[in-house]
């Protein structure tokens, strides 16, 4: 446990396999309340799979993963979502049949929350979806639909996003929109395990870095000005 | 918890609620032409096919879960119905209740197991479950449903309600059509309707908003099961007659048919579908020897060229002639 902050989630040894090939050996790793951890590594080197794990999607065949002081391990999607966990995930998928109103709408449905505090939540973020809201969420840019889903993910207040590559495939501008959010996140204290390959964000939002390889956690980064240094972490790239 | 907040888009109130009930006049009034044109035992008959093809529209169109085992219901609503007439009671509204009885426990209790699959393996387990109930109607229990004899029965005549009657019989017929309809609009148009659509999309990410699918599922499931008893019940009603062909599990091939027809995941699209495929086969039974065989090409033309049925096709004209229009304004 870091600084007095109390840990909300404490992985110890996880083991993941896709039938006989392992993909994860005994990844340990926290998180404290408030905090945004970063995870850098390869294409492969099982970030998504490391965020599935925790939202539920993916069984462990050994480990233990404890959130609040409850070991989740095993426990289905819906009901991890339930303990306040939301992911959002690297294929930027929204409900496209739904208007964007209306995917806000679904989540608060399942949190309880609000409505019109999850739009006005959507709009402070992101004024532009102002105009956007009664519009089918399919017809929406790759930034906008990210911007959406982080949008949908913090409705209901959760106590931790997994959010898996926000910036990739997207443009320069985009990106910065992106990186305001996320920044005003950190601001909101908001729990955050990010998989990320844009080192420039990486380096300005991370409080720790946990670097992955071939399925291992291999480095934990968490001075500052090692932080900071984004040449280095290429080297991990 | 707050209370339970609508989907914007998708509550039926105030103005929707006006254009349900506009369509359900517009619906009413296409039947009521068609008896004038068509022979009136065919609409009858019509009507009955459009709610099995509408509750096989929610399953498959809306949630996205194909079936090869739907006419299981429609077999059990027909055959519990005519038993109720025969042994129980000659009243019609007993007999309806005590078939949509029986299929919904049916499918309460299959909807438990069977809604875990998906893809294949849901439809396929469907179509098992459906073959043991045409054994079952055709030898398992043969002294109860006399077997390939089929089954007679007859309804008592309450007040006007006269199933002898065409006129009475296509007028009862329709109404329960238009209230399944009403029924199903309702359901889609709700936050309900819209989760299931969603789960169509999706399940995992259904999931990750923190709702349990399962529980959605099953209880469409067992919502299209229950309509598609209601619909058998009404065949027995109608015909007087039940046999095993009712559950003959071939039977699902042709809701899937008038489904494709007419556009999955639109109710226009089934009742359309349920029309043109029943005048289709009528027509043409009368006129070919082998009309299967002609609707085996349709249906190959429908695949290759009208993937989204004739309700696809007209909302695509239509985008193409708004787009037309607003080129040439421009």
């Amino acid at each position: 446990m870091g600084k007095g902050k109390r840990d909300l989630l404490d992985i110890d040894g996880i083991e993941v396999a896709y039938g006989h090939a392992k993909v994860l050996h005994d990844v340990s790793l926290r998180l404290d309340e408030g905090e945004m951890v970063f995870i850098v590594g390869r294409n492969g080197a099982g970030k998504t799979t490391l965020l599935k794990t925790i939202c539920g999607l993916l069984k462990p065949t050994a480990g233990r993963i404890v959130y609040q002081g409850q070991d989740i391990l095993g426990w289905p999607a819906e009901s991890v979502a339930r303990q306040g966990i939301r992911f959002v995930a690297q294929e930027k998928k929204v409900f496209a049949d739904l208007t964007v109103k209306g995917n806000i709408e679904l989540a608060a449905y399942a949190s309880g929350e609000d409505v019109e505090r999850a739009v006005n939540r959507l709009t402070e973020l992101y004024p532009r979806f102002d105009e956007f809201l009664n519009r089918k969420a399919g017809g929406l840019s790759g930034g906008q639909r990210e911007i959406l889903l982080i949008s949908r993910a913090l409705v209901g207040d959760p106590k931790l996003l997994l959010v898996d590559e926000p910036t990739e495939g997207l443009a320069a501008i985009v990106i910065e929109e992106i990186f305001r959010i996320l920044d005003e996140m950190k601001a909101r204290k908001v729990s955050a395990f990010i998989v990320e390959q844009n080192l420039s964000v990486v380096s300005q939002l991370a409080d720790r870095i946990y670097i992955m390889k071939e399925g291992k956690i291999i480095r934990e980064i968490r001075e500052k000005n090692q932080i900071a240094k984004t040449d280095e972490l290429e080297g991990y790239l | 918890m707050s209370a339970k907040p609508t989907i914007s888009e998708s509550s039926p109130s105030g103005a929707k609620k006006g254009r349900v009930l506009l369509e359900l006049a517009l619906i009413a009034a296409c039947f009521l032409v068609m008896a004038i044109f068509v022979r009136l035992y065919w609409v009858v008959d019509f009507c009955i096919f459009c709610i099995l093809v509408l509750s096989f529209d929610l399953l498959y169109g809306y949630m996205g879960r194909l079936t090869f085992g739907h006419v299981l219901y429609y077999g059990t609503g027909g055959y519990v119905a005519s038993l109720v007439l025969v042994h129980l009671s000659p009243n019609p509204f007993l007999a309806i209740a005590v078939g949509v009885a029986s299929g919904t426990l049916i499918a309460v209790v299959l909807g438990s197991i069977l809604v875990r699959l998906r893809d294949a393996p849901f439809a396929l387990s469907n179509l098992a479950f459906n073959q043991i109930g045409f054994w079952l109607a055709n030898a398992g229990l043969q002294d109860y449903t006399e077997g390939e004899d089929g089954l007679s029965s007859m309804a008592e005549s309450i007040g006007f309600l006269d199933f002898t009657s065409q006129p009475v019989a296509f007028g009862f017929m329709l109404v329960c059509m238009l209230l399944v309809f009403w029924l199903l609009r309702t359901f889609t148009l709700s936050p309900y309707g819209v989760m299931v659509r969603s789960i169509k999309e999706n399940e995992e990410r259904v999931k990750f908003l923190g709702y349990s699918t399962y529980f959605y599922k099953w209880l469409t499931f067992v919502v299209c099961g229950s309509l598609a008893t209601f619909a058998g019940t009404l065949y027995a009603l109608y015909y007087g007659f039940v046999a095993p062909n009712l559950l003959n599990p071939f039977g699902n091939i042709e809701i899937i048919f008038a489904v494709l027809i007419g556009g999955a995941g639109n109710l226009f699209g089934a009742l359309a579908g349920g029309v043109v495929f029943k005048l289709m086969s009528n027509y043409l039974a009368t006129a070919i020897s082998r009309w299967e065989l002609l609707m085996g090409v349709l249906l190959l033309i429908l695949v290759f060229r009208f993937k989204r049925g004739l309700t696809g096709y007209a909302i695509d004209l239509r985008l193409r002639i708004s787009r037309r229009r607003a080129a040439e304004e421009a």
